[in-house]
């Protein structure tokens, strides 16, 4: 009875141990990930986190710089710890890879099938760091299967677009240049001044917050309008079309021009009284209440565009402007500008657990979750697999998900992935369906979206889409993806490049809303100061370091023209 | 034996202060290190080390460039104009105070010193968007004048650089008159009830005595407070610019706190720069402390350290 007892006990210690190493092996582990990307500091919620727990029962720590400050950069840099998983701009993530917080994931990044997909790409961005072949530090984000000069989307990051039933109520004046365009605008505020709930309705609104972002100097409303003349601020210069750079106060250049077109606007009264003191979302808010007659982002017309609205045709589409070329980036084959990354002080086990994360993260089935959503609420399938378009206002009206889908809880828009950047692209082709991530890719939801206001546009301007317009009347400008490695600034740059900055947005704003016989003055006296605080030196430091990049893209077009 | 025993107590005593000076010494002097980045070529993520040191770089930087010289100028402008301002007006709370206590009605007193001392817990943000709600182009004032017939466009308040220096002064008087009145409430508390009796006896009419007892009695409070504002005539805070800074106000408006906190956080690389400014500007506070103190050595006849 004795022996049996301790057999007992001892089967008891055997069972008991085998079961606490599974235990081990199953402990949840959080994540810290600094994240440039989010725009939500904190645990990941909802079905989005469910999805990874029940899958590597790992929990997502958001770090966001973008809510918390620029100084959570800072301090845990200086600490020597940014995350776990990092994910910065690239000119950054180099500055961190010096300063060593970067991991060298050569080791298991070849045995991740998924992202090595995108091997061209990974070993473009670490070889273009100057490392050896086979040498990985960082994983590009946002990576197209397509090619570096392939534009995929039928519609290109900004142009003028004008709600169709406003366009066609002035009479679909045909206009020639800015001012053709400002006397449309003006037609239209004068017919309708107001919304339909009596509201103020303005054709231009502008916000003061996102000025000097992205690596472009000057007041963000003015920099993306000057790509409606295929010109790109590159930090303090434009790049032209025939890629020379121009200082950006020059008078020839688009900088200048569209500054005199929001000052016309604003002497003819169509410019949002509220611009300058209000902020982005503040305009938000206008554009999703049809306080604003004019967009120029492509993806603004989101807070406008619903299926209903595409139906009876009062909906935002592109108007073109006979005088303007319209730049705009081809597939980011190669990536955009952050890069996905693992932190240095990471060991172990914990190693092998993020690797298997990033790998599902750029899985087919993650990309699914990111790009089209969860099946059964925003989509479902057809007899052949395909993805039809279901609960169009998951995301706008925050759907219970639980009342689509079982297991997972709370509002679709609170669950959603707060890591806000993702490593496969959402044009690329999903594998399970042979049609884009992306909703707008899906043949369901083109056959959807064929509505009258829609042919009527096809038939107005004899194309199928805008990006078909602009090939057609050869207005388009596609700049090709390239991969390149820009230097950082220098503190005496950095220094220069605040200074002038601030120049450039004060004098932009008060330009907008100066008399106009005073603009040219105002101008001049701008110049001045930005030259006075340097501006010569840090345009000369931006043409050499911009200038590899033109060459990458000069040589990837003659590329594929050969 | 009995040395000893004094020099325990002493020890005992001292031990006694040891958690202060604790306190003094992590707070106030150990963020003095942080003084070093403004000798060095500091950018995060990289560490500071013996090759970043660069000397009196950053401080030559000021003067080096006129320009950029011309801009600091005009932002101490800015400084000394507000800050000129407040100690200019820096009697309103005073004379508030003895008003204040002049009303005889006791409920309405109270109910005007709360209503008074209520802003200065109200965050600047939220006055800001108090502001914004009234002066806005779609705010209370402009939607009255123009229902009123009185203006046709609306009246740009925020985005005007008229008069901003002295509408800002009005912001912060709003905020904290109320509060700054209570230390003189307080002060005049504590006059001797025999004297004002002793007046009034005398036949001394209301401001006879607000002018000959109260006044004089709560003037060596006033001196204390305004000695202790001049010592910080530099650091006027930036919360209440940081929130009403705009584009077309900030020439203006930006005060010294405010340009280092703009330095600092747009970019990395002028870290070292602001801390250059910020360091001159403790250099700057501490002269006019002593200036101060002396002043009132010499015409009071004590000082206040």
């Amino acid at each position: 009875m004795k022996r049996f007892l301790a057999f007992l006990l001892a089967m008891i210690m055997v069972l008991s141990m085998s079961i606490s190493v599974a235990a081990a092996e199953q402990e949840v582990l959080v994540l810290d990930i600094y994240d440039d990307a989010a725009n939500y500091h904190g645990m990941q919620t909802g079905w989005f986190g469910q999805v990874v727990k029940e899958r590597f029962n790992i929990e997502l720590n958001i770090i966001a710089p973008q809510v918390a400050g620029d100084a959570v950069y800072q301090t845990r840099a200086a600490d020597g710890n940014l995350g776990d998983i990092i994910i910065l701009d690239k000119t950054r993530f180099q500055d961190c890879l010096a300063a060593g917080l970067i991991k060298d994931i050569s080791d298991k990044l070849p045995e991740c099938t998924n992202i090595m997909a995108y091997k061209t790409q990974i070993d473009s961005l670490n070889q273009g760091l100057g490392y050896a072949e086979g040498v990985y530090y960082g994983i590009p984000s946002e990576m197209t299967d397509t090619s570096p000069v392939t534009l995929t989307d039928d519609v290109i990051y900004s142009s003028p677009m004008l709600r169709w039933d406003q366009y066609t109520a002035v009479g679909r004046p045909e206009m020639a240049d800015l001012d053709g365009l400002l006397d449309t605008l003006a037609l239209i505020h004068e017919q309708f001044p107001t919304n339909e709930n009596g509201d103020p309705a303005y054709p231009l609104s502008l916000w003061a917050d996102w000025d000097g972002n992205d690596n472009m100097i000057g007041i963000a409303n003015v920099v993306q309008l000057t790509t409606w003349y295929g010109e790109k601020i590159k930090g303090s210069a434009i790049l032209r079309p025939d890629n020379t750079f121009v200082e950006i106060y020059d008078k020839g250049a688009s900088y200048y021009k569209l500054a005199r077109f929001l000052n016309k606007a604003n002497q003819m009264g169509l410019v949002d009284p509220e611009s300058g003191e209000q902020d982005w979302n503040a305009v938000c808010a206008k554009m999703s209440n049809g306080q604003v007659n004019l967009m120029w982002y492509s993806w603004s017309t989101g807070f406008w565009n619903s299926q209903d609205r595409l139906d009876n045709g009062t909906a935002f589409i592109f108007v073109p402007v006979k005088d303007q070329t319209y730049y705009c980036d081809a597939d980011a084959y190669f990536g955009t500008t952050r890069v996905f990354a693992v932190g240095s002080k990471v060991e172990g086990e914990k190693y092998d657990r993020i690797m298997a994360f990033l790998d599902w993260y750029a899985s087919p089935e993650a990309m699914e979750f990111q790009h089209s959503g969860i099946e059964g609420l925003t989509y479902t399938k057809d007899a052949e697999g395909k993805f039809v378009p279901y609960m169009d206002n998951a995301l706008m009206d925050n759907l219970p998900v639980d009342q689509y889908v079982e297991g997972y809880t709370g509002g679709y828009q609170d669950g959603f992935n707060a890591i806000n950047q993702w490593i496969g692209n959402a044009l690329n082709t999903n594998p399970n369906t042979g049609e884009g991530y992306a909703q707008k890719f899906w043949a369901a939801y083109k056959a959807k979206n064929m509505t009258p206001m829609k042919q009527e546009w096809m038939d107005h301007f004899q194309a199928a889409d805008s990006v078909d317009y602009m090939k057609k009347n050869g207005v388009l400008l596609a700049s090709p993806n390239v991969s390149v490695a820009l230097q950082t600034d220098t503190n005496d740059i950095g220094l220069i490049r605040v200074d002038v900055n601030k120049v450039l947005c004060e004098y932009t704003w008060q330009l907008i809303f100066c008399a106009e016989e005073d603009f040219d003055a105002l101008w001049d006296e701008m110049v001045e100061q930005m030259d006075g605080f340097g501006y010569k030196d840090l345009y000369a430091f931006d043409c050499a370091n911009y200038q590899t990049e033109v060459d990458a893209k000069v040589a990837a077009a003659s590329a594929v023209a050969e | 034996m009995q040395i000893n025993r004094r020099k325990l107590r002493s020890y005992k005593e001292f031990l006694l202060i040891l958690p202060f000076l604790a306190v003094v010494a992590i707070f106030s002097y150990f963020p003095l290190y942080g003084w070093i980045y403004a000798f060095h070529d500091y950018r995060p993520p990289f560490p500071i080390t013996k090759d970043t040191f660069v000397g009196l770089k950053w401080f030559e930087t000021i003067i080096s460039n006129p320009t950029r010289t011309k801009n600091i100028v005009r932002v101490l402008r800015n400084t000394f104009a507000m800050s000129g301002i407040s100690l200019a007006f820096s009697w309103f709370p005073m004379v508030f105070a003895i008003f204040l206590n002049e009303i005889k009605c006791e409920p309405y007193k109270k109910f005007v010193q709360t209503v008074t001392t209520l802003p200065n817990f109200i965050s600047w943000v939220l006055v800001y968007s108090i502001a914004f709600n009234l002066f806005g182009s779609f705010g209370a004032v402009n939607t009255v004048l123009q229902n009123l017939g009185l203006i046709d466009a609306p009246i740009a308040f925020m985005k005007s650089s008229d008069h901003v220096w002295f509408t800002q002064w009005l912001w912060l008087t709003w905020k904290n008159a109320g509060w700054a009145a209570i230390m003189y409430l307080a002060a005049i508390t504590g006059i001797d009830e025999e004297m004002l009796e002793a007046a009034r006896v005398d036949g001394a009419t209301r401001m006879k005595i607000i002018w000959h007892i109260t006044i004089p009695c709560i003037l060596p409070t006033y001196f204390v407070i305004v000695m202790l504002n001049l010592a910080n005539f530099l650091s006027n805070g930036m919360e209440q610019y940081y929130v009403f800074q705009n584009a077309f106000n900030t020439k203006y408006i930006e005060v010294l706190d405010l340009y280092v906190y703009n330095m600092a956080m747009s970019s990395t690389g002028a870290y070292p720069l602001s801390t250059a400014i910020s360091i001159l500007k403790s250099v700057v506070s501490i002269v006019l402390l002593v200036v101060s103190n002396t002043a009132s050595k010499l015409i009071r006849g004590e000082g206040f350290i």
